[in-house]
């Protein structure tokens, strides 16, 4: 679907937030799916990049989509190059979102870099989701370095229970925020608490790692790149445990991009 | 097409025509196109293609391996409107394919390192062909083999399956009877191959080359003298990508399959040569992703088309490509797409 860019707002070094106007037909995308962006008129880049929905809100006849994303490559450079009122294709909502639990006091929201953006629009749409005023919100937020931590401002609408950690140390605690939260994990019940979280695979394979030892359900939100974005190429595919513990493959775009941390084979 | 400085002339509206078209098919539809027209533009162009015996309704074709197997696109297209679908490669027993990093893109393009990841037939049979049973579209199925019987006990099996209305066999994958070389890299296991899975099939046996060859019209001329029905081509070409920074290769397998708009001149050369060498139907392949560019492929001779990453980038770019070949007809006054295959004019301009 032929999109119109409403604001392409560099928000850090590197960093940009996304809206883009489209028609009303766009399917309401839920926390956790994914959008394919191209710009129909290159062949080079030639495939669209997906990007996780960070914000979404529904006018009379039109609605807007943003997303978050870094410069990392080709097509996330000409991305920081388009201004107010290109167009650009968009395609979705793909994949998976996030399960939700009616049941759970704690919810604890975990995320690294620009994985913040999945998270915050679960935690900003969990309370209406869940429909229930009892939920606590826990946010664990790391990053490489100060000007990294982006849209935590926005977080700290949503709860006071914010931990911070970066790399360097330049705010919050020094070092990766896997360590904060394995200080912290023994206070979450497994039986009433859930864990959301979103960041660069070695941040995953840590908590992973914890979390055997401290079995809290935990669904994690997992990046790979990608062609064709609805399961037909299989280029995306990571490596899994099936259910009898043996080496599988599932497609990141469609059986994804949520999955159970522990049905992940990290490496 | 982007139509840019529109000036009116008496009746006739002429436009400049930017060559970095975006959507060719809109600027095909546009009413002053259609007033160009000697015919009626409510008669519509016969579209109907034969290959092998097996009769398309149109010659757009889904290209093996970016479909998968039907369902994974049919919220997002009407699928029914297809001359075919060519399914994912199937082989004997399930294959796991390649460790990940599995795609890359390159200027234009993209390699692939999948590895034929697929169900195998017997699960094929059960889970993935019910759905492609209920098509309007032909459903043509891809064939993979590590040795010859392999390549026959899958042929057998589909040929026996109600749904399956076409084999295409994939021969650009190793031989391991013979050291792993490539069957279609040698003109006597393409010809050994494909008369032995004719010996066990009454369907349309498609043979898909590789160019990864020194001389694709001696691989062409040996599967149609050992029986192929048809011959498509091309299949990807090998290439490889590099990080700098970590410096290993971006793809787990170090080498994969070149495709998208970067390789179309090299299909659309090999298209051409190989409909002088061979008599029986040839289908093109290889960075088509617009009705322009499929036309160059039937202009050069090719019977119908196959369209492969262009899906990947445009969910409904064979309906677009579609819609463009008809237009196209339409608007230059030909009646049936058989009348424009193999018209390419080799002494040059027409003034």
């Amino acid at each position: 679907m032929n999109g119109i860019i409403v604001k392409n707002k560099r928000i850090a070094d590197g960093h940009f937030l996304l809206s883009i106007k489209l028609s009303g037909s766009f399917q309401t995308p839920r926390p956790g799916q994914f959008v394919m962006v191209r710009d129909k008129g290159h062949s080079d880049p030639l495939l669209g990049r997906p990007f996780s929905v960070y914000a979404f809100e529904r006018r009379e006849t039109k609605v807007i989509v943003e997303i978050l994303y870094k410069v990392v490559g080709k097509g996330t450079l000409f991305l920081s190059m388009l201004k107010r009122g290109d167009s650009l294709e968009i395609f979705g909502p793909y994949g998976h979102a996030f399960d939700v639990f009616p049941h759970a006091e704690k919810v604890v929201l975990i995320s690294g870099g620009i994985g913040i953006a999945p998270i915050a629009f679960l935690a900003s749409n969990y309370r209406r989701i869940v429909d229930a005023g009892n939920v606590e919100l826990i946010f664990y937020c790391g990053a490489k370095t100060a000007v990294s931590l982006v849209e935590v401002e926005k977080i700290k609408e949503l709860s006071s229970d914010i931990f911070i950690s970066t790399d360097d140390g330049s705010i919050g605690y020094h070092g990766v925020i896997t360590d904060v939260f394995s200080k912290n994990v023994s206070m979450y019940d497994p039986e009433n608490s859930i864990i959301y979280a979103c960041g660069p695979g070695p941040m995953l394979k840590r908590l992973s790692d914890l979390l055997v030892k401290n079995p809290i359900p935990c669904h994690v939100l997992i990046e790979e790149r990608m062609a064709c974005g609805v399961g037909a190429c299989l280029g995306c595919t990571v490596r899994s445990k099936d259910k009898n513990g043996k080496d599988a493959h599932v497609r990141v775009c469609k059986d994804g991009p949520v999955f159970n941390i522990e049905d992940i084979a990290w490496s | 097409m982007s139509l840019r400085g529109a000036k009116r002339r008496g009746n006739l509206i002429t436009y400049t025509i930017s060559p970095f078209g975006r959507n060719d098919s809109e600027f095909m539809k546009r009413p002053s196109m259609k007033r160009k027209m000697n015919l009626s533009t409510t008669c519509k162009p016969m579209m109907v293609v034969n290959i092998g015996g097996l009769t398309l309704k149109n010659p757009v074709m889904t290209a093996s391996g970016t479909f998968g197997y039907g369902e994974e696109y049919a919220p997002y297209l009407d699928i029914d409107r297809l001359g075919a679908v060519i399914v994912k490669g199937i082989s004997l027993e399930p294959r796991a394919g390649n460790p990940p990093p599995r795609i890359m893109e390159t200027p234009c393009g993209m390699l692939n390192a999948i590895g034929l990841e697929n169900p195998g037939v017997n699960i094929f049979i059960n889970e993935k062909l019910p759905f492609l049973r209920k098509l309007k579209a032909a459903v043509i199925v891809n064939v993979y083999g590590e040795t010859i019987d392999e390549f026959k006990k899958v042929a057998e099996i589909l040929s026996s399956t109600a749904g399956v209305h076409g084999l295409e066999i994939n021969i650009s994958c190793p031989n391991v009877r013979k050291g792993g070389m490539i069957f279609g890299a040698d003109p006597d296991m393409a010809h050994e191959v494909t008369k032995e899975v004719k010996r066990v099939t009454e369907l349309p046996v498609i043979v898909k080359l590789t160019p990864n060859v020194t001389d694709i019209c001696l691989i062409a001329e040996s599967v149609e003298d050992a029986g192929a029905d048809a011959i498509s081509l091309i299949n990807t070409l090998t290439g490889m990508s590099v990080d700098i920074e970590q410096r290993t290769p971006h793809l787990g397998n170090i080498t994969g399959g070149l495709s998208g708009p970067a390789i179309k001149p090299i299909a659309l050369r090999m298209v051409w040569q190989v409909v002088k060498r061979v008599k029986i139907p040839v289908i093109g392949v290889g960075g088509i992703v617009t009705a322009r560019d499929a036309l160059e492929f039937l202009i050069v001779g090719a019977r119908a088309v196959q369209i492969g990453t262009a899906n990947f980038i445009n969910p409904r770019a064979t309906l677009d490509i579609i819609d463009g070949i008809e237009n196209y007809l339409t608007s230059h006054n030909i009646p049936d797409v058989n009348e424009l295959i193999g018209t390419l004019n080799e002494g040059g301009k027409i003034c």
